[in-house]
Order: C-alpha cells, then structure tokens, then sequence
C-alpha cells in the first residue's frame, strides 16, 4: 500500500508540476460555474413565479442541486479523458514503464496507486465545486445529506471513467489515441440505454443495467442505493483488473 | 551473483533470444557485447523482470526471476538504455520518489534523504539537484539514470549502455565508478564500444544473434583467438635482408614484410603455438649484427575478435575457446587494472 501510496504521490505531483492540472481544474471550474449560474437563474425565475402564486414551495435540492449535478455529469465526460489520458501512455512512450516495471512494486500497486492518483485530482475539481454549494448554504436552505449522497454518487461515476481511462490508455503508447478512445466509450456507456426502448426486455434490462448514468441519477435525488453502489464499484473493479491484464500481455509482447 | 540457465525469448516465429546460458560471479564485472539486434536488450529485460522469458530460468541474486520476482528486483538495479526520467520532477524529487518505490519499506524518511543526497554526489548530479529531469544535458540525464539504478545499493546491476551519448571525459567519469562499484556489486554492462569493455569488464560474453557466441575474458579471447602465436619485429638491416634469419629460427613457421622504410623492415612471425621464440628471434638477429629496434606480440584487437565471431556462421557457441572456464578472481583483478588508460 505505501507503494501504492507513493505512486499516487508522484502522479498527483505530475499533474500539477506540469500546466495539466491547472487547466484541467481551471476548466472545470469554469464550466460548472457556467452550469451553476445558470440553473440559480432558472431557479430564481421558478421562484419569482411561484411567490405570484401559480406554484408550489420551491425545494432548492430538487429543483436546483439535483438537476445540477446530473448535468455536472456531462462536464465530466468531457474532462475525465484528459486526466487518465497519459497515465500509461506517457510511461510507455517516454520508457520510464521500465523503472516502474523493474522496481519491487507489484502490477496492481501501480494501478491502484494511478487510480488514486486521478481520483486525487478528480476529487479536487469536486473539491473546489463545494464552493458554489457554500454559497447555496449562505442565502438558501438547502438539505444536507441529499449532497452527500450526490456528491458521493459523483465520485463513484468518475471512479468509473478513470478505470476505463487507465484501462484505454494502458493500450496505447499515444496519448491522443488514448483521451479519445476513453471519450468514446464513456459516451458509449452513457448513451447506450437509448436502445433500451426499442429492444427486446431482457436486452432493455441489460442495457439500461449498464448505462452509467442511469445508476447516477438516485445519487442526485439523494438516495444511496446499494444496488448501484456496486454496480460502480463492480465496473471500476472490472476496469482495474482488465488494466493489469492489459499491463501483463504487454510485458509478453515487450 | 547472476545465473543464467537456457534463457530463451521467442516472438511469434522470431528468436530473439535462443538458449543462451551464463553466470556471472559475486562482485564481477561482465560486459555484454554484440551488434545490434543481437539480443542484448532482451536478455536484460529479461534479467530485470521486466519481461517473461519463454523458456529457461534466471537467478538473480539468489531469486529466481520469474517465480521470486519481487525479491529479486529489491537486489536488481537497472539502467535502461533511454534513462527512464520524469521530465516535470527535479532530480532530487525523481531520486527521492525511486527511494521509496525501491528501497525497503522500514526506511525512514531521514535514512531516504540521506541515501538520496549521497547517491547524487557519487554520482555527480548534485549541482543539479533542483533542475528539472526533462531540461538536463543527455550526460547528465545518464548519471542520474545510473543514480536511480544504484539508490537502493542493489546486489547486482544491469547497466544497458551506461556511456552512450557521454562526452570522453563524462565516459571516463562513468566508467571509473562502474569499476569502483566492482567487488560489493555484481554488474552486467551492455556495450557496442569494444575498447570499453576491455577496460572495465572482467569477463565478455559476446552474443550475436541470439546466441551466446563466447564467454571469456578480453585477454584470453585476444590470445586464443589468434590462432598460431604472432610476433612484430622490427629489425635495422642496413640495406640487408633478415628474411632467411628470421626463417632459420626454429619455431618459426612464416615470415612475412609488414613495413619497410629507410633500411628497417618490420616483419611478422607465425609462431608455433605454446612456442615462445622470441629469446631466439632476439639472439639470431643481433647475432647477425643487425639492430633489433622493436619487438612485440601481434594481438588481435577485440574489434577483430569480435567481427570474426559476429560474421563466421561457421564456428558456433560450443566450440569457441574457453566457453565453460571461469577465470579465477585475482586475474580478473589484474585484468581491470591492466586496462586502465588512467591509472
């Protein structure tokens, strides 16, 4: 584990050593800034109207964090590609793989250790998003735990797509092969429900089964349910142990 | 200690290791020669674990490779041929970050930071402790490889090349700590620079193809591959001829003009083997009254050796001379030091 640990460290550092991290986060920020403006806008107008009587009470989780989050989701799609993107390929390209490869350090300490690597700068862009909530928290009164549970949600989902993104960048020695090929089978998983409809019920069930985002959504209600739970935890798991794999035929193929 | 049984490395139908077997002894320094392609790369990864091999067994330090891999990398320090640097950490952060992913996990803090500070002086990277990996010089770049590969003081050292791309007096630099390493390390060292090897290793395995085609020391490989024993003498005449002298002299099967100008030629002796001649050849010439001014043993440098070995199909592994023997410590000692250039 302090291998693990270590590794974690190094690409954690890596990440901000170089511009990578600073844009990534920059970016991110930006963007789900841009999100939270402009869902507290519709929100307010929603308000204003109900205030004149043609409306409800206005639940600040529903109608703003839930949405909010979901469509947080998109951002990540689009960013997590470049986080994962050069963990492998980089190594490979560059030939520092060796030291890693030929150091008393097992395969899956590597993983594992660039799994906590992203996740650690994942976390951080999730991290500085608290700020927005904050100020939720100061004028409005917003539950708790429903946060919670999304933002747990949020970091299982990407938990998701790093996996993937270490798996696909483990393919490849270029990094652009690498962020794009992760993009790709991110969108794949989460559109690929849209069959669900049309298809026979047993393949719906399997399809909407698999679609990530379609588990993310009791998240953003506010409800952690162990089914999708480990349907997360079972595809970062599956994702890891096809990595290893992936690294281990290399090292046949030299 | 390294030993090497039957190590074979096949891609599809391609061989690029095949059957190779040797064994380096505690505290040797083995030089690791052949052209490119040879096979050199791939039998050090495969050394190193980075690699599975498709047959055969390498112990490494007592562990075996493939089934011990773990224990045998703790003892294994590498330098691969591209110095595999993180070019956003500075030296200091890279050697540190190697400390702990190599060094052993009871290592404190304290212990790793001295470790790292004095590999960096050994090593003459100090006064770049705090630049950047990716904005060194490719000499420098070399050393702070060589530093990774010694940071956890490993039993045995595999060094792919450690003097490419060095300046002459970064090579001698480099190779004057190689040989100081000899004795508490055991070190293989790939090269295709002939003089080096002869310089720093004890023994030579020369592969080509694959295969393992001699294992023996420089010395020994420059004599036995000779053939007859040769001699240079060069001889003042005087406007004579010490041809038929030199023909008289019992032993001597062949005579042959190698230079001549202004009244001195320079002749080459074949010699009968395990002959020395060379009290004889020295007596019939001043005998004559002519003026013996050189005389010397003609070698084949390791430049000759080794294109004869890489390019005669004919003569395979098992019947190149001495492939078994194991020279003992103290002639390799000698052997280190006969070659020094600066000593």
């Amino acid at each position: 584990m302090r291998n693990a640990l270590a590794i974690a460290n190094k690409e954690l550092r890596g990440y901000f050593a170089s511009p990578i991290g600073w844009v990534i986060c920059g970016l991110f920020s930006l963007m789900f800034g841009y999100f939270f403006y402009a869902y507290v806008e519709v929100f307010l107008k929603n308000s204003m109207q109900s205030q004149m009587g043609n409306g409800g009470p206005m639940n600040i989780n529903i109608l703003l964090i839930r949405p909010l989050l979901s469509n947080a989701t998109v951002i990540i799609l689009f960013m997590l590609p470049s986080i994962t993107m050069r963990t492998y390929s980089e190594e490979k390209r560059s030939g520092t793989i060796e030291l890693l490869l030929t150091s008393p350090i097992t395969d899956w300490e590597i993983i594992i250790g660039k799994f906590l690597g992203a996740m650690g700068l994942y976390c951080t862009l999730l991290l500085a998003t608290m700020a927005h909530m904050a100020i939720l928290f100061a004028y409005g009164r917003p539950e708790f735990r429903p946060l919670i549970a999304g933002y747990i949600g949020l970091v299982l989902l990407g938990g998701c797509f790093v996996s993937m993104g270490l798996f696909v960048s483990s393919l490849t020695k270029n990094q652009v092969i690498a962020g794009v090929g992760t993009f790709i089978a991110g969108l794949l998983f989460w559109v690929i429900n849209w069959l669900a409809d049309s298809a026979s019920p047993t393949t719906s069930a399997i399809l909407s089964y698999l679609s990530i985002t379609e588990h993310f959504d009791d998240f953003a209600k506010g409800v952690i349910d162990t089914k999708h739970v480990i349907f997360y935890l079972s595809f970062i798991t599956f994702g890891l142990f096809l990595t290893s794999k992936s690294v281990d035929t290399e090292r046949w193929k030299g | 200690m390294i030993e090497v049984q039957h190590l074979t490395k096949r891609y599809g139908s391609f061989t690029a290791v095949d059957d190779i077997s040797f064994r380096v002894e505690p505290g040797e320094i083995l030089g690791f020669l052949g052209p490119n392609g040879a096979g050199k790369t791939t039998t050090m990864r495969m050394l190193t674990g980075y690699m599975p091999a498709t047959d055969g067994k390498a112990i490494v330090a007592g562990y075996d490779v493939f089934a011990k891999p773990i224990d045998a990398k703790a003892r294994t320090g590498y330098l691969p041929e591209t110095p595999p640097l993180y070019p956003d950490m500075t030296v200091r952060e890279y050697l540190t970050f190697v400390a702990k992913i190599k060094m052993p996990k009871k290592t404190t803090a304290a212990d790793r930071k001295t470790r790292v500070e004095q590999i960096m002086k050994r090593t003459f990277v100090d006064d770049m402790a705090n630049r950047h990996c990716g904005r060194l010089s490719k000499g420098y770049k070399q050393r702070v490889g060589l530093a990774q590969a010694l940071i956890h003081d490993p039993e045995v050292l595999i060094l792919d090349e450690p003097t490419a791309g060095l300046d002459p007096k970064q090579i001698i630099e480099t190779r004057d700590l190689i040989r100081s390493l000899a004795g508490n390390h055991t070190v293989v060292l790939s090269t295709h620079i002939l003089p080096e090897v002869a310089q720093t290793c004890a023994r030579v395995v020369i592969i080509n193809k694959g295969k393992v085609v001699a294992v023996d020391t420089p010395d020994n490989l420059t004599r036995q591959l000779r053939g007859a024993s040769s001699l240079y003498v060069q001889v003042d005449v005087s406007g004579g001829d010490a041809h038929d002298t030199l023909v008289g002299v019992p032993g001597v099967t062949k005579v042959g003009v190698a230079d001549r100008h202004d009244g001195v030629v320079g002749y080459e002796l074949h010699a009968e083997q395990q002959r020395d001649v060379r009290r004889d050849v020295a007596r019939a010439i001043v005998d004559r009254g002519m003026g013996l001014l050189e005389m010397r043993p003609m070698r084949m440098s390791l430049e000759d050796i080794f294109l004869q070995l890489t390019t005669q199909e004919t003569k395979d592994g098992a019947g190149a001379p001495g492939a078994n023997d194991v020279p003992p410590a103290e002639q390799a000692a000698a052997m280190v030091a006969e070659g020094d250039p600066n000593a």
